[in-house]
């Protein structure tokens, strides 16, 4: 009963944080719909990819997608080491607060928030000419990967977090990390196209995955093994970073 | 009445091996104003920390409430309210958003929980900017608020960790009124931690004077004074760094009927002594006589920085004038 009561306190702080600060959200919202706009532009003429079909527009909506889920990411990470800075983390520790709600409040605002974006991102997508195949159930399975896979990402930076308590560490691995990730996969173009170093990278690389599943289901034709492989890899990178999670989380409470 | 604080030789060592707190023991009687007073570094904070549970002791016994610290902190926190020196509140929220999360996350629902954060907006005199967002606050505001969050859940036992460092004077009289009243009509006992000789003197029944991690005085903040035998006479020497003569104005001084005793500080000399009015004279001219002629001789009545320069040698005042003052007072 106390989870839930926690767990709603701590969303509406942070929910109101967040609106209280629309700059964060704003920039968090524009960065994959810039993406989105600017590479669907600066290469239309080359409608087709070698071994594509459709438009490159339709290729790179579902990758963009998944793009939201690794920005979000991050938003846990930089409330961590603030709250922890702050003294705020101490007072929350002070009071009868059960410990879990602290964490599961900042994941569910991020889910929202990464949800929030998802849903911007597949109506500008529509609206610019993509159509998704697999309709609107197709469009809640990609809702519910983007939100499994911003959980399975969250869990890096909220344990990078809580160690380093440096928000300039998480920026860095944003930055160093996760943008050769995004373009080194097939989520922005397809891998056929790369050098072969890169295909193998390319291959193993989670946002590959994800974006694979999502890809499926907006030009249709998922097949099984792609969305199994992709919530495998999804599931293996959740429990590995909730597992560092707690470990840091438990260190910082006791 | 019975102890609300009881702690035995608590050591405190850090993983880069400072001792911060070097096997100290005190107890605290329930509804007691309880004060450690001590410079910068003295290990005030970190006592703190290990009796409201948010750092593990090294070793040593500490008992809060009646409860073992080792055995349940969790039943600890229940009824102990903290005040810590950064002010711990959400910049992005109201002042009466900040209470109504504290509220809730001690478990406070519904009306009560609405009615008790009325109660402390009003107490703190903070409710007609409760709306406000405490980014907008000054310091001063801040420091009132996170008093009355941590009062929210009817605390028997409030721990404040300098409570009053970086306020003006006005917010810091103010801060004075607050804990008076608490322990006074609330009977709510108070502990805190302050390097300010004044506040530990004015506020404190019970005090101990703590320095590099150790206690070094304690008692009530007049005990201590008379402990020192009369009042303070300080001899300011031209050349104060001079051992030989130091020494020679301390033997003569010592010589003087009522002059009880005689140490090194302040640049020269200080002396104490029962009547100090009556052997200024005296003094002034038998160093005359001696050919010892002082830049600056006065006298005071004794005060708690007497007793740390008596006990350590040094002044906790020259600490105290060096900080950082302060931000301005707004309403």
């Amino acid at each position: 009963m106390s989870l839930l009561y926690d767990v709603e306190s701590l969303l509406e702080r942070y929910l109101r944080k967040l609106v209280r600060n629309p700059t964060l959200l704003a920039t968090n919202l524009v960065t994959p719909l810039l993406f989105l706009f600017l590479f669907s532009q600066l290469l239309q003429n080359l409608k087709v990819f070698p071994g594509v079909s459709g438009s490159y527009l339709e290729y790179l909506a579902p990758g963009i997608i998944i793009l939201n889920a690794m920005v979000g990411a991050t938003l846990s990470g930089v409330s961590v080491v603030n709250d922890l800075n702050s003294g705020f983390l101490s007072k929350m520790l002070l009071t009868q607060v059960s410990r879990p709600a602290i964490l599961l409040g900042r994941m569910l605002t991020d889910v929202l928030v990464v949800l929030l974006q998802s849903v911007i991102t597949i109506v500008v997508a529509v609206a610019m000419g993509v159509t998704i195949a697999s309709g609107i159930p197709g469009v809640l399975v990609i809702l519910v990967t983007v939100t499994f896979f911003e959980l399975a990402l969250s869990g890096i930076f909220l344990a990078i977090g809580m160690r380093s308590r440096k928000t300039e560490t998480i920026s860095a691995i944003g930055n160093v990390v996760f943008f050769p990730l995004i373009f080194v996969s097939s989520a922005m173009f397809p891998s056929s196209f790369f050098p072969v170093w890169a295909q193998d990278i390319s291959k193993y690389n989670p946002v590959s995955y994800a974006s694979n599943v999502a890809r499926g289901l907006v030009q249709g034709g998922l097949s099984w093994s792609t969305l199994v492989s992709g919530y495998g890899v999804i599931a293996f990178i959740a429990i590995v970073t909730i597992a560092a999670t707690l470990y840091q989380f438990r260190k910082v409470i006791s | 009445m019975a102890n609300i604080i009881s702690v035995k030789d608590l050591v405190e060592v850090y993983s880069d091996g400072t001792r911060a707190v070097d096997g100290i023991s005190f107890d605290v009687k329930e509804g007691e104003f309880f004060g450690f007073l001590g410079p910068n570094g003295a290990g005030k904070s970190t006592t703190i920390k290990v009796l409201t549970t948010l750092l593990s002791k090294t070793a040593g016994q500490v008992t809060v409430a009646g409860i073992d610290l080792d055995r349940s902190p969790r039943d600890i926190r229940k009824v102990i309210g903290v005040v810590s020196q950064e002010t711990s509140l959400d910049v992005d929220l109201t002042g009466r958003e900040n209470l109504r999360l504290q509220a809730r996350l001690q478990q406070l629902h519904g009306r009560a929980m609405e009615e008790r954060v009325d109660e402390l907006l009003r107490l703190v005199q903070l409710h007609e900017v409760a709306n406000k967002l405490v980014g907008r606050y000054s310091g001063g505001m801040r420091k009132r608020l996170d008093l009355a969050s941590s009062l929210v859940h009817h605390p028997r036992l409030l721990f404040l960790d300098e409570p009053t460092t970086g306020l003006d004077a006005q917010s810091r009289s103010a801060m004075w009124d607050y804990l008076e009243d608490l322990n006074r009509k609330e009977g709510i006992t108070i502990f805190l931690t302050t390097q300010y000789l004044e506040e530990a003197d004015k506020l404190c029944r019970e005090l101990s004077i703590i320095d590099h991690g150790k206690i070094i005085a304690r008692g009530s903040p007049s005990e201590l004074k008379e402990a020192l035998g009369g009042d303070t006479i300080t001899l300011t020497l031209k050349d104060g760094a001079d051992a030989a003569l130091r020494s020679k104005t301390r033997e003569i001084l010592t010589t003087i009927k009522g002059v009880t005793k005689v140490i090194d500080g302040d640049g020269g000399v200080v002396a104490y002594a029962k009547n100090a009015g009556q052997i200024i004279a005296e003094i002034a001219a038998s160093l005359d006589r001696s050919d010892i002629h002082p830049a600056f001789l006065s006298m005071s009545s004794p005060t708690l920085d007497d007793v740390f320069l008596q006990q350590t040698g040094r002044r906790i005042r020259a600490e105290e004038l060096s900080r950082r003052e302060t931000e301005p007072f707004l309403m």
